[in-house]
C-alpha cells in the first residue's frame, strides 16, 4: 500500500542579494504614490488601488503602465495585474507594483495590504454554563466571530440581567450571588449573546470527585467526575465545575478528563463555589521502552530507497526505489537474516514510490513518476512466482503525471479495486481491477470549492468501505467508498467528513527560521480502532543559511491522533512531535504504532486504550533505531521512510541506505 | 538530500568526456562514423538542466575537451522533484534563471548568481513553467506556464521583472503553451500552443496577446487579438492526458501539428514553428502573418534554435535520436545527425555560431548527455553526460 513518500525539504538556502537590473536609460521615476494610503479590505471583499508616478520634482509623469502582482498569502488572496485586491480571508497580503516605461529600467513599491474580519455578527459562550451554585465563581470567556466566521478580537462588555443572582466582571469571572435565574449578556456593538442561569437554592450537602483514589500509569486517561448532592442526598445535575490539576505535568479537559506525563501523585480538584473536592491518582511510569535489534540489513544506495512492501506469504519483500531509480526490487526474506535480492522489475520511470499486493498475494502494482515519455500512471505484475513477478498491464490514462501512492481494497460486493493519486490534479482515482491485465476506471473524485493550485492528494487508507484521504492543504477528508453509511460505492465516492487544520499556525516556527512558504500539509493516514492517525509532511522553505550543504537541514511534523468515534465530526484529542526531525508514514498493529520519522529514525509506540494529549511526554515511546550508515548514500544520516510489521519484525526502509529488518525485542530481565 | 550532494567537482569530473562522435547526412541517420576529434577554436560554457535529479551542470568545451565543471542543485524539495526544466542567462550573464515545473501552488523561476550558482530569488509562477527566456534588456523574463497535467484550459506566459523576481503579467493564452522565443528586439514574443495548434504572439510592451495563427495543415489562418478562452469542460475527466509529450507519433490520417516551439528569424521577418506531431518545420512571414512553407522534418522534432546570421536553423528530433541542421534560406536539411541518448531535448548555439549544444535526456535510470556538434564538420565533437532527463541548455555568450 502506499505509505507514499512526499515532499520534503528544502535543501537550497536562497541568498538575499541587493543588485540592480541591468540599466540602459536611468528610470526618471522618483516615488510611486499608491492610493488608498490606508490598505485595508474587510475579508471577502475588494479593493481598488490606484498608482501615479512622479518624478524628482514631484511632477506626474504620463504614459506610466503599472502592473500590479502579490507576492505571498497567495491562498488567503489575490491582486489582478490591474489593482483589484481580492480578500479571501483575514492576514496581511504583501504585494507590489511595478511601474514600467520604455527603455527605462522598472520601480518597484511594495506595500501591505491587511485584510481584516468584518463586523462582528455572532457571540459564542464557553463553557455553555446552565446552573451554578451560591458563591461559585467561574468565567466565561466570549469567541467573536464575522459573519463568514472569522475571528476578531472585540473587547466584549459583560452584564448580567440580575446582579443579585449572579454578577460578571469585565473579564467575564462570574460569580453566583443568590438563588434565582438571571441572564449573562455578552455584547459588541449591537451584536448580543444571552446565557441563563440558574443559581440554586439548595445548599450542597456533599461535594466529590470519583474516582477517589486511584492508581494509573502515565498516559492513562482516566475520566473523573464530580459529584454534588443535595441534602435528601440527591445528586444535583448540570453543574459545571472547574478542573484543576497539581503538579501541572500532564492535562485536564473541561470534561474531566485526565493524563498525567510524569511518573508520581496528582491531585485532581474540582471546585465549585466556595466547595472544593479533591482525588488523588499515583501515576507509575508507563515503563514501556525496550530494546530493538537489527536482525538483517540489505543495504541499497545506487538510487534512494522509496516504498517497502511485503507479499502475503511473509518471504518475499518489494522495495521501490526513486531519485532516478527505476528499479523495483524483489527481495527473499525467508531468513530474516540474510535477505537477497532474487530478481527486479525495471520500469520507465525514475521513481517507484509505492508498491502493494492484492491481499490474495496473486498480483501486485506499484506507481511511476518521471518516465521518460513522460506517460506515468501505475503497473500490475503477476506474481504466480512472487519471487519473480511478471508485468501484465499498465494504467496511465488521466494519470500520466504521475501517481504517488495506491491502495488495493476488496470488497466481496463491488470487487476488488485500486486507488491511487493523481500528482497532476490532486485527484484520487478508481480502478476496477477484478481482471489486472484490464484494469479500468470507474471513478474521479476531488476536493471541491477550491482551487486546482495547491490540490495534493499524497495518500490513501481504505478500511471498511471508508477511504481516508491525505489531501495535503485540505487535511484528513474521509469518504463512503462502499461503507454505505452514504451510501458510496468505488465507482461513487461520498464525501463524510473533512477534518482540516490550520497548519500555517501549527507549524509557525518553521516559518519563522526557515522563511514563508514552507512545504506543510497533511501527509498519510491510517484507521486504527477509533482513531485515524495523520502524519504531516514538513519542511522549511530554504536550507541553513551558511551551511556546507543540505545534510543540515530537517524535517519537522506532528502525528495527530483523530478520534473518528463519530465519524462525521473528527477532532483531534492527541499528538507526536519528535524533538528533532519528522513524521512520515506510519504502521499500526494491535497496541504498537510504527513510524518511519525522517531525521528521527525509526519510532515505535505503544498506544493501547484511550488517547490524549501529548504522547512523547506520557512515555508511550517503545524504541527508536537510527538508522544511518556510514556508507549510505547520504553518510550517517537517517532519512527513515516507512515500515511494515510482520511475524514480530519491522521492515523498515530509509531513503539513504536500504531495507533494515528490526527486532522489538522482551524488556530486558533482571539480572540477580 | 543525496540527489543534492553533487555540486563537487568528484561528481564533475565523473561525468565522461567523449570526444569523437557521430556523422551522418540528411536522411542518413544511421550511418554514423566516428570522427577525430576536434579541437575548439576558443573556450565555450553551457548551463543545463536535469529534470528528474533536480541538477544544473556547468560544461566547458575547450582545447582539454569537454566536461562538467560543476553541479549545483535547484529547487525546493530534498525529496520530491521539482523538475528544473528551463535555462536563460541575463544580456549581461550575471544572473541565470531555471523554471522548475512543480510545487506547491505553482511552479517557480529560480534567479541564480552565475559566479557561484547560490540562488538569489524566486518567484512562484503557474502551473508546470517551461521554456524561459530573458529580454534583451535584461528587464523581464518570459516564461510559459506550460500545465501539462491540469485542466483542459487556457493557460498562461507569465512575465517575471529580474531585479525583485516579482511576476508582473500573466498573460492567458493558449493551451498548454510551450518552447517560446523573443525576437531579437524583444518588442514581440512568440509561443506554441501544443494543444490549440496555435501560434500565439505577445506584443511585449503591451503585455498582451497581439496575434495568434491557426497551423494545422489545410487550416492555416491568422487572426487578430487573443483566441477564445478555454475552459475546462465539466465533463472532461480530471486531468487532459499528455503522456508522450512529443514522443508520440501522430495515428494515421493525424494532420495536426501539435507545435513545440517558436523560433523567429534574427531579423524578425520570419518564426519558424516545430510541428511536433506532423514532423514538419513550419515557416511563418511575420509581416503578413501566415504560413509560407511547410518542409518535412525529422521525425518528432521539437526544440529550434537559429545560428546569429540566420543561416542555420538548429531542430532536435525526439523521437528520431537525432539533430538535423536545415539551410534556413533554402529549407534544405544539411544534415540530420545522430546523437548519444534518445529523447532528443534542447538545443543552443554559441555566440560564434560555430558550436550546437545539444541536451538528450535519456530512458529511465540511464545518465543524460549534452551532444557538441561542431556547425562546420556537421558532426558531434563531443559529449558529456549529466543527470537524467537533461532539459533546457543554454550557451553562455
Amino acid at each position: 500500500m502506499l505509505r507514499a513518500l512526499t515532499l520534503a525539504a528544502l535543501a537550497v538556502p536562497l541568498l538575499l542579494e541587493a543588485q540592480a537590473a541591468p540599466t540602459t536609460t536611468p528610470s526618471r521615476i522618483a516615488r510611486i504614490v499608491i492610493t488608498p494610503v490606508q490598505k485595508v479590505v474587510t475579508a471577502g471583499d475588494t479593493l481598488r488601488l490606484k498608482a501615479e508616478a512622479r518624478d524628482a520634482d514631484d511632477r506626474v509623469i504620463p504614459g506610466v503602465q503599472f502592473r500590479w502582482t502579490q507576492t505571498g498569502a497567495r491562498f488567503e488572496g489575490s491582486v489582478s495585474q490591474d489593482g483589484l485586491v481580492t480578500s479571501g480571508s483575514t492576514g496581511t497580503l504583501p504585494a507590489a507594483v511595478v511601474a514600467i516605461l520604455p527603455n527605462e529600467p522598472p520601480t518597484i513599491e511594495r506595500f501591505e495590504v491587511r485584510m481584516v474580519p468584518g463586523p462582528a455578527a455572532r457571540i459564542a459562550i464557553l463553557p455553555a454554563v446552565q446552573r451554578l451554585v451560591p458563591g461559585q465563581r467561574i468565567r466565561l470567556s466570549a469567541e467573536v466571530r464575522s459573519a463568514i466566521g472569522d475571528i476578531r478580537d472585540d473587547r466584549v462588555v459583560w452584564s448580567s440581567s440580575n446582579t443579585r443572582v449572579a454578577s460578571v466582571n469585565e473579564v467575564g469571572m462570574v460569580t453566583a450571588v443568590g438563588a434565582g435565574r438571571a441572564t449573562l449578556t455578552a455584547r459588541v456593538g449591537t451584536v448580543l449573546q444571552a446565557l441563563e442561569v440558574q443559581v440554586l437554592n439548595a445548599a450542597l450537602e456533599s461535594f466529590a470527585v470519583e474516582p477517589g483514589v486511584t492508581d494509573a500509569r502515565t498516559g492513562d486517561v482516566i475520566r473523573f467526575k464530580a459529584v454534588a448532592k443535595d441534602a435528601a442526598g440527591r445528586d444535583i445535575a448540570g453543574l459545571t465545575p472547574v478542573w484543576s490539576i497539581s503538579p501541572g505535568q500532564g492535562m485536564i479537559d473541561a470534561d474531566g478528563a485526565f493524563v498525567g506525563y510524569d511518573a508520581g501523585t496528582y491531585t485532581v480538584t474540582a471546585s465549585l463555589g466556595n466547595r472544593t473536592a479533591e482525588s488523588v491518582v499515583t501515576l507509575a511510569p508507563r515503563d514501556v521502552r525496550r530494546p530493538l535489534s537489527v536482525v538483517g540489513r540489505l543495504p541499497r544506495t545506487r538510487f534512494n530507497t522509496e516504498e517497502v512492501w511485503l507479499h502475503p506469504n511473509g518471504e518475499v519483500a518489494y522495495l521501490g526505489s526513486g531519485g532516478g531509480g527505476d528499479v523495483l526490487y524483489t527481495i527473499d526474506i525467508s531468513n530474516p537474516a540474510a535477505p537477497f535480492v532474487t530478481d527486479s522489475i525495471i520500469a520507465n520511470t525514475r521513481r517507484v514510490n509505492d508498491v502493494m499486493t492484492t491481499p490474495d498475494g496473486k498480483y501486485l502494482v506499484f506507481t511511476r513518476e518521471g518516465a521518460a515519455d513522460r506517460r506515468n500512471g501505475v503497473v500490475f505484475a503477476s506474481l504466480e512466482d512472487p519471487r519473480h513477478p511478471k508485468v501484465i498491464s499498465e494504467f496511465t490514462e488521466g494519470v500520466s503525471a504521475g501517481v504517488h501512492s495506491t491502495f488495493i481494497y476488496k470488497d466481496p460486493r463491488y470487487g476488488q479495486h485500486v486507488f491511487l493519486t493523481n500528482d497532476g490534479t490532486g485527484a484520487l482515482h478508481v480502478l476496477n481491477i477484478d481482471d489486472p491485465a484490464k484494469p479500468r476506471e470507474v471513478a474521479q473524485w476531488k476536493t471541491e470549492n477550491r482551487p486546482d493550485a495547491g490540490r495534493t492528494l499524497h495518500d490513501i487508507d481504505v478500511q471498511d468501505g471508508l477511504l481516508y484521504g491525505s489531501w495535503w492543504n485540505d487535511g484528513l477528508v474521509i469518504l463512503d467508498v462502499g461503507n454505505g453509511i452514504k451510501g458510496g460505492t468505488p465507482s461513487r465516492p461520498v464525501m463524510v467528513s473533512q477534518y482540516k487544520y490550520d497548519l500555517n499556525a501549527l507549524y509557525r516556527d518553521v516559518a519563522a527560521s526557515g522563511g514563508e512558504g514552507f512545504i506543510r500539509g497533511t501527509h498519510t493516514a491510517w484507521r486504527h480502532r477509533n482513531y485515524v492517525f495523520i502524519a504531516d509532511e514538513v519542511f522549511p522553505a530554504s536550507g541553513v543559511r551558511g551551511a556546507k550543504d543540505a545534510a543540515a537541514g530537517r524535517a519537522y511534523g506532528r502525528l495527530q491522533v483523530i478520534d473518528v468515534s463519530d465519524i462525521e465530526r473528527p477532532r483531534s484529542v492527541a499528538y507526536y512531535e519528535p524533538e528533532f526531525g519528522g513524521v512520515h508514514n506510519v504502521w499500526v498493529a494491535g497496541d504498537s504504532l510504527y513510524m518511519g520519522a525522517y531525521n528521527a529514525g525509526f519510532r515505535v509506540f505503544e498506544v493501547s486504550g484511550e488517547l490524549r494529549g501529548d504522547l512523547r511526554a506520557q512515555g508511550r515511546e517503545i524504541g527508536h533505531l537510527n538508522t544511518a550508515d556510514m556508507d549510505g548514500r547520504a553518510s550517517n544520516t537517517a532519512m527513515t521512510w516507512g515500515v511494515v510489521v510482520r511475524d514480530g519484525l519491522a521492515y523498515v526502509n530509509d531513503m539513504n541506505n536500504g531495507l533494515w529488518i528490526v527486532r522489538i525485542e522482551p524488556k530486558a530481565g533482571v539480572v540477580p | 538530500m543525496t540527489r543534492r550532494r553533487g555540486g563537487g567537482l568528484a561528481a564533475a569530473f565523473a561525468a565522461l568526456v567523449l570526444v569523437g562522435g557521430c556523422r551522418a547526412s540528411a536522411g542518413d541517420a544511421d550511418a554514423l562514423a566516428p570522427d577525430p576529434p576536434s579541437a575548439p577554436p576558443r573556450s565555450y560554457a553551457a548551463i543545463v538542466v536535469s529534470e528528474s535529479v533536480d541538477e544544473i551542470a556547468r560544461i566547458v568545451f575547450d582545447s582539454a575537451g569537454a566536461r562538467v565543471v560543476k553541479v549545483a542543485p535547484v529547487g525546493m524539495s530534498l525529496i520530491d522533484p521539482d523538475g528544473p526544466h528551463g535555462v536563460a542567462l541575463s544580456p549581461d550573464g550575471q544572473h541565470y534563471f531555471v523554471s522548475t515545473a512543480h510545487g506547491l501552488p505553482g511552479g517557480s523561476l529560480w534567479k541564480f548568481r552565475s559566479a557561484d550558482d547560490v540562488p538569489v530569488g524566486r518567484a512562484t509562477l503557474g502551473q508546470f513553467p517551461a521554456t524561459v527566456q530573458v529580454s534583451p534588456d535584461g528587464y523581464f523574463a518570459w516564461v510559459v506556464n506550460f500545465n501539462l497535467h491540469g485542466e483542459m484550459e487556457t493557460s498562461s506566459v507569465s512575465v517575471v521583472e529580474t531585479s525583485a523576481m516579482l511576476e508582473v503579467a500573466r498573460i492567458p493564452t493558449c493551451t498548454m503553451p510551450h518552447g517560446s522565443r523573443l525576437n531579437a528586439t524583444g518588442t514581440r514574443h512568440y509561443s506554441a500552443c501544443m494543444m490549440d495548434e496555435m501560434l500565439v504572439e505577445i506584443d511585449t510592451r503591451g503585455f498582451s496577446v497581439a496575434r495568434h495563427l491557426f497551423l494545422t495543415q489545410g487550416k492555416e489562418r491568422g487572426m487578430a487579438g487573443a483566441p477564445p478562452r478555454r475552459v475546462a469542460s465539466g465533463a472532461d475527466h480530471g486531468g487532459h492526458d499528455m503522456g508522450g509529450h512529443g514522443m508520440e507519433p501522430p495515428a494515421p490520417g493525424d494532420v495536426s501539428c501539435s507545435p513545440t516551439w517558436a523560433q523567429p528569424s534574427p531579423d524578425g521577418a520570419k518564426v519558424w514553428i516545430a510541428c511536433n506531431k506532423s514532423s514538419e518545420l513550419v515557416e511563418v512571414d511575420v509581416a503578413e502573418w501566415r504560413v509560407t512553407r511547410r518542409i518535412p522534418a525529422g521525425n518528432g522534432i521539437y526544440n529550434l534554435a537559429v545560428t546569429s546570421d540566420g543561416r542555420l536553423l538548429v531542430a532536435t528530433n525526439k523521437r528520431d535520436q537525432s539533430v538535423s541542421v536545415w539551410d534556413a534560406a533554402t529549407g534544405r536539411e544539411m544534415a540530420r545527425i545522430r546523437t548519444s541518448r534518445r529523447v532528443v531535448h534542447g538545443v543552443a548555439i554559441t555566440a560564434d555560431d560555430r558550436y550546437a549544444f545539444v541536451s538528450n535526456e535519456g530512458v529511465g535510470s540511464e545518465k543524460a548527455t549534452v551532444d557538441i556538434i561542431d556547425l562546420e564538420a556537421l558532426r558531434v565533437v563531443a559529449t558529456v553526460e549529466v543527470g537524467q532527463q537533461a532539459g533546457g541548455i543554454e550557451v553562455q555568450k
